[in-house]
């Protein structure tokens, strides 16, 4: 397909799906039982006009059309309304909890895929060996664990028993990290930022790790049949040489493609994760945010969410159609 | 005639089922620590069989308007229809004492006396419906018998698959048993656990060798070992029955996705992906939260947010079968799309899905975990993600109280890898390829052994946007 052709489709098709979530947004609030301007207020006893104020600020006193014209105004402009927990802007509050979710969730995936992908590589290569069958079991069992749980059993052997790693927040370490500073400064910050940043990290990895090792694994097995490794290895190539020339760079395609589009859905893990380990990023403040009932904050870190799942759908494509000549054809 | 297999499954399942359900609905308030006599009479007691009188009038409804169809159309199993019809009265009848009381249709069902006896009825009614059927389709029952054996042949030589069906009979017998492992009084919020001289043993207390006492004690002093045990119904009822949700719904949009081509399928497949894009957790919490924390939220909670990937391998499989020649050839006999896609598509389609459900399970199973865990669950009957939400919120972790945490997590990644492994290797029953070649020596069955259930889990992982509690 014609490369300009493709990429506009793709784009295309993202924004499309945005705009749908946008709108799903709008309508999430409208169709559930209920008054929306009381489910957008505190639980409890509220102040006299308090609930006819919340329906002037939410434009729920105009009719439904001008309520979704406004909504669309206010969302392209960046603009959530008030959280009512902080008393700031929704803005505010999300953009500050963004890079602690960056560097966990990047720092996670990056540990996943190159563990998962290499463990994946050997298993496949020596398929039914002894460390296929204890790698791929070891995977099956993480796949299986919901993570929190082995967040808190990390918590409890490495943070409690052993002492190793803190258990305390991030701002509290005290060693002058800026907590939503770009880059730590000194090398104390950087320490310190490492070692909280370590077991959250890790067991955000774990929580991937498995599902990574599985498709290598099945991808290398099947690049294994094809006739090209057997050509290679006829004419007399080594082992390795058949493995990391002619195999890998064919069997990653696919893994490439699903570790990308999963990066999109890391907020799942992230909530749970950063819950457990009291990390204050994103997901910390969606569940502190449902604690609350603090419905626009939860509104915002849904639409950055599904942002993030679209952006790295359409991330995925492109790269596929650099690594898959097929698609170019 | 019908199939001697048959029958000996119509005596065997009959009596089973009774038991399952008996249990099933056995009162919470009589342990077998009461004594024999009173374990007895507690299946006799008014409480059991007590199921919510609207489900109880709709079975009602359905067994009847089945049992009209067969009349009106004729079929060759008239004793099934007339015995079908039968079954309608039981329930209607069960179905008005247990809704006329003061509580009402919706709010469940009144304890009412010898509502047992009515279960029994509708059990035994439903053997003999069955035998009917038999009788009056015995070439159908014949090929079901043979495909069940046959399935049942592939199954039993895959290992893993074993071993997931005995992780889980292991977990149900837990959870079925449950009044008489441990007492459910033991979960009453003022029930402390005391040692032998009546001392009470106090919060996070460590496992010791008396029986309620095993797994310790959580933050109030009641016993974790009645907590776990108990939980197991909640974690297995709401995995199930949100799995079911979610099937139902994907098998439908995917059937409806494949079978349309044009316009109306393009349009189904658009929801699916637009679905399949959302992130699930973020949407969960929203709707749990707007919804109220109850398990019946977090059911319709999973149930709406897991579909897509089922939806997703439903439509590839109708797309297959769409092209068999039997659909054109009903299709020439002028046969609706509605007919073909109940009577021709969904038979064709539905071992994909029973296998796509048993999968799902899993996934909802750690789904519910992390939906509980995360406080939306209900707080006073546990399951295991709700005695994780406890135990993380007394801070269990930092004691460490690692007899609070282990149980309810070991228990959840032994039931999630059970249904992953029973899932694939009847996924590998139903599809050759996945398969590798049957038992011919004893040498290719030793290699099959260590034939991880890789190839589904992916396609799994790869469809259903993982939505578990990853």
């Amino acid at each position: 397909m014609d490369k300009r052709r493709y990429f506009v489709r793709k784009l295309l098709n993202a924004v499309l799906t945005i705009i749908l979530v946008a709108s799903f947004n709008f309508a999430l609030f409208r169709i559930l039982p209920g008054d929306p301007a009381r489910l957008l207020l505190p639980k409890g006893k509220q102040p006299a006009g308090a609930v006819e104020k919340q329906r002037k600020v939410f434009n729920l006193d105009k009719p439904r059309w001008q309520q979704f014209v406004l909504y669309w105004g206010d969302t392209v402009r960046g603009e959530f309304g008030m959280s009512f927990s902080e008393r700031r802007p929704v803005t505010e509050v999300v953009a500050e909890r963004i890079w602690p979710t960056v560097i966990l969730v990047g720092t996670g995936t990056l540990f996943a895929t190159v563990i998962g992908m290499i463990t994946g590589v050997f298993a496949g290569w020596r398929r039914n060996g002894v460390f296929d069958v204890a790698t791929t079991n070891s995977g099956m069992v993480f796949y299986a664990m919901p993570t929190f749980w082995f967040g808190l059993l990390m918590i409890m052997l490495f943070a409690t028993r052993l002492g190793w790693f803190p258990t305390g927040r991030l701002e509290e370490a005290g060693a002058g990290l800026p907590l939503f500073g770009p880059i730590p400064t000194s090398w104390e910050s950087f320490t310190s930022l490492a070692r909280h940043l370590f077991l959250p990290a890790f067991t955000f990895a774990i929580a991937y790790v498995g599902e990574y090792h599985l498709i290598m694994r099945s991808s290398i097995t099947g690049v294994m049949k094809e006739d090209f490794a057997l050509t290679a290895r006829a004419k007399g190539l080594s082992e390795n040489a058949v493995l990391w020339r002619h195999v890998v760079p064919n069997a990653m395609l696919p893994t490439v493609t699903i570790v990308m589009m999963n990066i999109g859905f890391v907020m799942s893990g992230a909530i749970l994760d950063e819950t457990v380990f009291n990390w204050p990023g994103l997901g910390l403040l969606a569940y502190e945010a449902m604690q609350k009932r603090d419905y626009p904050v939860m509104q915002a870190v849904f639409l950055i969410a599904s942002i993030a799942v679209i952006a790295a759908n359409l991330i995925a494509d492109i790269m596929y159609y650099y690594l898959d000549p097929r698609v170019q054809a | 005639m019908i199939p001697r297999r048959f029958v000996n499954w119509i005596l065997v399942w009959t009596p089973l089922v009774w038991v399952l359900l008996e249990l099933l609905t056995y009162p919470k308030d009589v342990p077998l620590s009461r004594g024999l006599v009173a374990v007895v009479r507690g299946f006799f007691s008014p409480s059991v069989a007590a199921y919510p009188a609207w489900a109880l009038l709709a079975a009602a409804v359905a067994a009847a308007a089945a049992g009209a169809v067969g009349l009106v159309r004729k079929s060759k199993a008239r004793t099934f229809a007339l015995v079908l019809l039968g079954i309608s009265i039981v329930f209607a009848a069960w179905a008005f004492l247990a809704g006329g009381g003061a509580s009402g249709w919706s709010a469940g069902a009144n304890d009412i006396g010898y509502s047992w006896l009515l279960q029994t009825a509708a059990v035994a009614l439903g053997a003999v419906a069955l035998w009917f059927w038999a009788k009056g389709n015995p070439e159908r029952a014949e090929l079901a018998t043979w495909n069940t054996h046959q399935v049942w042949r592939l199954y039993r030589a895959n290992w893993q698959g074993m071993v997931g069906l005995g992780i889980l009979v292991v977990f149900v017998l837990m959870a079925l048993l449950a009044p008489f492992l441990a007492d459910h009084a033991l979960l009453d919020p003022n029930a402390q656990l005391t040692d032998a001289s009546g001392q009470l043993l106090g919060p996070f207390h460590p496992p010791s060798l008396a029986y309620s006492n095993w797994f310790g004690t959580d933050q109030v002093g009641q016993s974790v070992l009645a907590q776990f045990i108990w939980s197991a119904r909640i974690s297995l009822m709401v995995g199930l029955l949100a799995a079911l949700m979610s099937t139902l719904l994907g098998a439908g949009v995917g059937i409806a996705a494949g079978f349309y081509g044009g316009w109306r399928g393009e349009s189904w497949m658009r929801l699916t992906d637009f679905f399949l894009v959302l992130p699930w957790l973020p949407l969960a919490m929203i709707l749990a939260g707007l919804l109220g924390p109850s398990y019946g939220s977090i059911i319709l909670v999973i149930g709406l947010t897991s579909w897509p990937g089922t939806a997703r391998v439903v439509r590839s499989d109708t797309l297959r079968v769409r092209e068999l020649q039997f659909i054109e050839r009903a299709r020439a006999i002028g046969s609706t799309n509605g007919h073909i896609m109940a009577r021709h598509v969904l038979p064709n389609v539905m071992p994909l899905i029973f296998a796509n459900l048993v999968l799902v399970v899993a996934i909802a199973i750690l789904s519910e975990t992390t939906l509980s865990f995360l406080g939306l669950g209900d707080a006073l009957n546990f399951s295991w993600g709700t005695m994780l939400h406890y135990a993380w919120v007394a801070g269990a972790a930092g004691l460490p109280a690692w007899w609070y945490l282990l149980p309810p997590g070991i228990a959840i990644v032994l039931v999630v890898l059970a249904f992953t492994f029973i899932g694939t290797a009847y996924d590998e029953v139903l599809d050759p390829k996945l398969r590798k070649r049957e038992h011919s020596t004893g040498e290719s069955r030793f290699s099959a052994r260590a034939e991880p259930p890789a190839a589904g889990v992916a396609d799994a992982l790869a469809g259903g946007d993982g939505a578990g509690g990853l």
